[in-house]
């Protein structure tokens, strides 16, 4: 019968092996964007499309300020370093060739449409009647200091509305100034040239990061022009640093954590069964979980991914429950396995139920997890109770006595005599130092101090940003309407709200579409307005300004046709720096500087339909937040549904005494760390997921066992906290911020956890030492639940 | 354009500047002050635009450039932009980060009045003739005459003790020619309407 049952789940494994390797073939399909996290309803799809679009095109942006102290010196570098980025084909430079030739090229491009196109405050003026403002500026420039005058020019625009309309063009808000084709500012010592350009391909590939730094070799660039400095800015070189960290990390950490845990399961058992066969029981648990999630979801999500695999390492609790037994009675595999049977049964059932519960909020991040932990819990506890009996050969070792003798040190500290002022102290101390981090307490949940950012590049960056006077912000307008004369009518309303709060200093500056090419119907109605406003003083102003010839007809010209934003946007054209703005046809931004006070600007797209505030990390910060307040009401929750198994299992009294472990180590771990003045944060509440379930384990692990059995399952608790504490709490070391969070709540909750397990043993009668606790107790196993 | 206003204001520099260097320059608290005359030249036009007015230089704050006849047009250049208006309304304001070159005219003045020829030998040829008494500055642009970035293809100033007339020519023939009468140097404070055309930050 064990036998059918064992050979079934190995044709389970099986199937989901070869799913699993169906799946591959085609591309895991695995999930990385954070947004794939939020709840379906709230996910917008336009939103989403551009909120990707947006950050791609962030992500891929390079700058560099290339610095000297003599100008012939920083131009010739710059000139070096942009050459360098060309010839590499790893990135397109913009700011190359923007000598005269842009400005003239704008200037064709507008001019035959110029009957369209007026600055803004110009037209306020011909709506408000102010036309005669309007000659009258048109003479102070010929006549004026700054003597613009072309009689061609003047005979075709005698208001000279086309060059206010030029000048009104928006710039990004910025410190640099053109000098000679090359965007330069100065820093009184140095003289700054700004080289910026588009990746071609993924930022966060490794093999581009590689290509490119050894291409732009900047060490290099300096040694030939000496003197010379670079600043550099772009998630490229972030994601570089970050990977160089994590590849670091894992390579200290990672080989330090699994050393640490294989000699721990070495020393212990000094024999190699015990680790491949804790490895199977984990191997089985994440494949099935995997394939299950594939087959339920149609994809995972990476960071599902990774929790998951985090919260099934619990089940190496229940091989190393198994495994120690060796150290008990001498029995066969089928007996050691009926010894722990009920323990591991338990702690499955907790456990499963603690991750069900993450099914109850609408977050299919969450929801992922749930299916993944579970999944592969329970296919990790099929491994141990249908396949390890038959795996086993392990003989009983013979160094046993001493381990176990260790291991029920912690037991006597709990319940013996001598030790009961040293506990009372214990707490007390424990309680004291809780009560007062109670005070420092405090959530943070903003996405940009989860990201460790290398120091170096942002001070380049900060330096960068300070010199250019330009601003970091991802904030933006989304404007969605069907088509993009919809759109632009959209903007027009949208700038006419913003101008006013750039005046207020609510923001620095902002970039639409409908500020380059306006809509159609914006475009008709200024070319109606100037005829119906100015044509009237056409030949005043032709007898002021002193014009000879022909005055141009009074009629419009024929065959004009409103400028699209297909005119503006073609392929090389010179307004082509636009298309960043236009997702899709119908699909806008509107690109911000300097938000200092978001509730205006949101506010100005109240009423307006299809236009909305976007600030991704902002975003993502209160996504964080959610998620953080829903997994503590999860944790909450899956305390509440464990505690029916347990009532069943141990009535009223008992079960409060054993729960009281695992639910002090999840209270007192927030305050602990609040004392040194760490925020919580969604990482942090994952961690008490985890430590709440491994409590949970240890306390029934400690609760189920006999006097006989209880410094074997003292020794499995103590092993299975060794290697939980190496492989998770030395992620308190990293560098991530998201990482040493959920690592650091890991650290003290399983301590604390595995500190407080015996504590709700059932003490033996009479006095409790190691020495005098038979190890070979003659009681029989009378909690047996496997039948034969 | 812009350059031309640099060269402008350059040329309006006391003579002796030029001769003799920055130590007769105009110190921080002196100011300039005189008629100009101005006859511009250009094609399409039936009759060269004439004007005529009164300007004030004052070194670190600005320049203001009133024309009086046949229409009464005021240019205000600080650093921090510039400003013109008609008959006392405004009809334009551009401020310098909108017009980046206006900032770095105010670094090449500085470096003028301190003696520093660099800033503006970079752009163009300068020759210098004659003494302190009669003089002749011609300034040729190095990379030509670029009706976006430099409208000149020369600018003559000659002068004595101060500047006395410029030509500045543009391709296609047009010039300005601007003749400078009556000017004085003095160490009184400015009027008050000048210090607030001075003073008025340009947004």
């Amino acid at each position: 019968m064990r036998k059918a049952l064992g050979l079934t789940w190995l044709l389970v494994v099986l199937t989901a092996g070869a799913y699993l390797a169906w799946q591959s073939a085609h591309g895991l399909p695995l999930r990385t964007d954070l947004m794939a996290l939020l709840p379906q309803d709230e996910r917008d799809p336009a939103a989403a499309a551009a909120n990707d679009a947006v950050l791609q095109n962030l992500s891929k942006k390079i700058l560099f300020l290339v610095g000297n102290p003599d100008r012939v010196q920083a131009r010739a570098a710059a000139a070096l370093l942009t050459r360098r980025l060309t010839e590499s084909g790893l990135a397109e430079i913009a700011t190359d060739g923007l000598g005269k030739d842009r400005l003239r090229q704008i200037g064709a491009l507008y001019y035959p449409y110029r009957q369209g196109l007026l600055a803004d405050a110009d037209r306020e003026r011909l709506l408000a009647g102010k036309e005669q403002e309007l000659a009258d500026r048109a003479l102070s420039q010929v006549y004026g200091f700054m003597g613009i005058a072309d009689a061609r020019l003047l005979s075709r625009d005698p208001f000279l509305l086309l060059q206010s309309f030029f000048t009104s063009l928006p710039l990004p808000d910025s410190k640099l100034t053109l000098d000679d084709g090359m965007l330069t500012t100065s820093d009184g010592a140095m003289t700054w040239i700004f080289v910026s350009g588009q990746l071609t391909g993924e930022p966060y590939a490794l093999d581009l990061q590689k290509a490119l730094q050894s291409r732009i070799d900047l060490p290099g660039l300096a040694a030939a022009v000496p003197g010379t400095r670079v600043l550099k800015l772009g998630a490229v070189f972030f994601a570089e640093a970050g990977a160089r960290q994590a590849i670091g990390e894992s390579s200290t950490i990672g080989t330090v954590s699994t050393i640490g845990s294989v000699l721990v399961v070495l020393l212990a058992f000094r024999a190699l069964a015990p680790l491949w066969l804790s490895l199977l029981v984990i191997g089985t648990g994440v494949g099935t979980a995997l394939a299950g999630c594939l087959w339920l979801f149609g994809e995972v999500h990476v960071g599902a991914l990774l929790f998951g695999v985090s919260l099934i390492g619990v089940s190496v609790d229940y091989s190393l429950q198994y495994c120690t037994e060796i150290f008990g009675r001498p029995a066969t595999p089928q007996d050691r396995l009926r010894r722990v049977f009920g323990g591991i049964g338990l702690g499955t059932t907790t456990t499963v139920i603690g991750y069900l519960t993450l099914f109850l909020a609408p977050f299919p991040g969450l929801h992922q997890i749930a299916a993944f932990s579970a999944i592969g819990l329970v296919a990790s506890w099929l491994t141990v109770v249908l396949w390890l009996p038959f795996l086993d050969r392990s003989k009983p070792p013979r160094h046993g006595a001493a381990l176990l003798a260790a291991a029920m040190v912690l037991f006597s500290a709990w319940h013996a005599k001598p030790w009961k002022k040293a506990r009372q102290a214990f707490l007390a101390v424990l309680l004291a130092a809780a009560f007062a981090g109670l005070f420092r307490l405090h959530a943070d949940d903003d996405v940009r101090r989860m990201q460790s950012l290398d120091p170096g590049l942002a001070a380049e960056q900060d330096a960068i940003l300070r010199l250019t006077g330009s601003t970091a912000g991802t904030q933006f307008f989304l404007v969605d309407a069907p088509d993009d004369e919809t759109a632009l009518s959209q903007e027009e309303a949208l700038v006419e709200r913003l101008r006013p709060l750039v005046a207020a200093g609510a923001l620095a500056g902002f970039q639409a579409p409908a500020q380059y090419v306006p809509s159609a119907a914006r475009q008709r109605e200024n070319r109606a307005l100037v005829q119906s406003r100015l044509a009237p003083l056409v030949d005043a102003q032709w007898d002021r300004l002193g014009l000879s010839g022909e005055r141009p007809p009074s009629a419009p010209e024929d065959g004009w046709r409103p400028l699209t934003l297909a005119d503006a946007t073609g392929a090389n054209g010179p307004l082509g720096f636009i298309r960043s703005l236009i997702l899709h046809p119908g699909l806008h931004v509107v690109s911000l500087d300097r938000v200092t006070r978001p509730d205006a600007v949101t506010a100005a797209a109240a009423g307006l339909s299809g236009v909305r505030f976007v600030d991704p990390a902002g975003q993502f910060s209160a996504l964080l937040a959610k998620y953080r307040q829903r997994a503590l009401v999860l944790l909450a929750i899956s305390g509440l549904l464990m505690a029916p198994v347990l009532l069943w299992r141990y009535g009223m009294k008992r079960s409060l005494v054993v729960m009281r472990a695992p639910v002090l180590a999840v209270l007192l771990t927030p305050p602990l760390l609040a004392l040194t003045g760490a925020a919580f944060n969604f990482f942090d509440a994952m961690g008490l997921v985890l430590v709440l379930s491994i409590g949970m384990d240890y306390a029934v692990f400690c609760a189920e066992t006999t006097d006989d059995r209880r410094p074997v399952t003292m020794l499995a608790v103590t092993l299975a906290a060794a290697t939980a504490l190496l492989s998770f709490g030395l992620l308190a070391l990293s560098g991530a911020h998201a990482v040493s969070s959920f690592g650091s709540t890991m650290l003290t909750g399983i301590l604390l956890a595995f500190l407080f397990a015996p504590w709700g043993s059932r003490p033996a009668e009479g006095s409790i030492s190691p020495e005098k606790n038979a190890i070979w107790s003659a009681n029989g196993d009378h909690r047996d639940s496997l039948g034969n | 354009m812009i350059r031309k206003i640099l060269i402008l204001v350059l040329c309006l520099l006391p003579g002796a500047a030029w001769a003799l260097g920055p130590e007769t320059a105009l110190s921080a608290d002196q100011v300039l002050r005189g008629r100009f005359h101005l006859e511009r030249h250009l094609q399409g036009f039936r009759a060269p635009l004439q004007s005529e007015g009164v300007f004030l230089l004052a070194p670190g704050k600005g320049l203001i450039w009133q024309a009086e006849k046949p229409f009464a047009i005021r240019t205000v250049i600080t650093p921090s932009g510039l400003a013109q208006d008609v008959g006392g309304s405004e009809t334009m304001r551009l401020p310098s980060t909108r017009l980046p070159f206006l900032s770095k005219l105010y670094d090449m003045l500085g470096g003028a009045l301190g003696g520093d020829w660099a800033a503006l030998e970079r752009d163009f040829v300068v020759e210098k003739s004659g003494d302190g008494a009669a003089w002749q500055v011609s300034l040729t642009p190095r990379q030509g005459s670029d009706p976006m970035a430099m409208p000149f293809s020369a600018i003559v100033a000659r002068g004595g003790r101060f500047v006395e007339s410029v030509t500045v020519a543009k391709a296609e023939g047009d010039h300005d020619d601007i003749t400078f009468l009556d000017q004085k140097v003095s160490a009184s404070p400015l009027a008050a309407e000048e210090s607030a055309a001075l003073g008025a930050p340009a947004r």
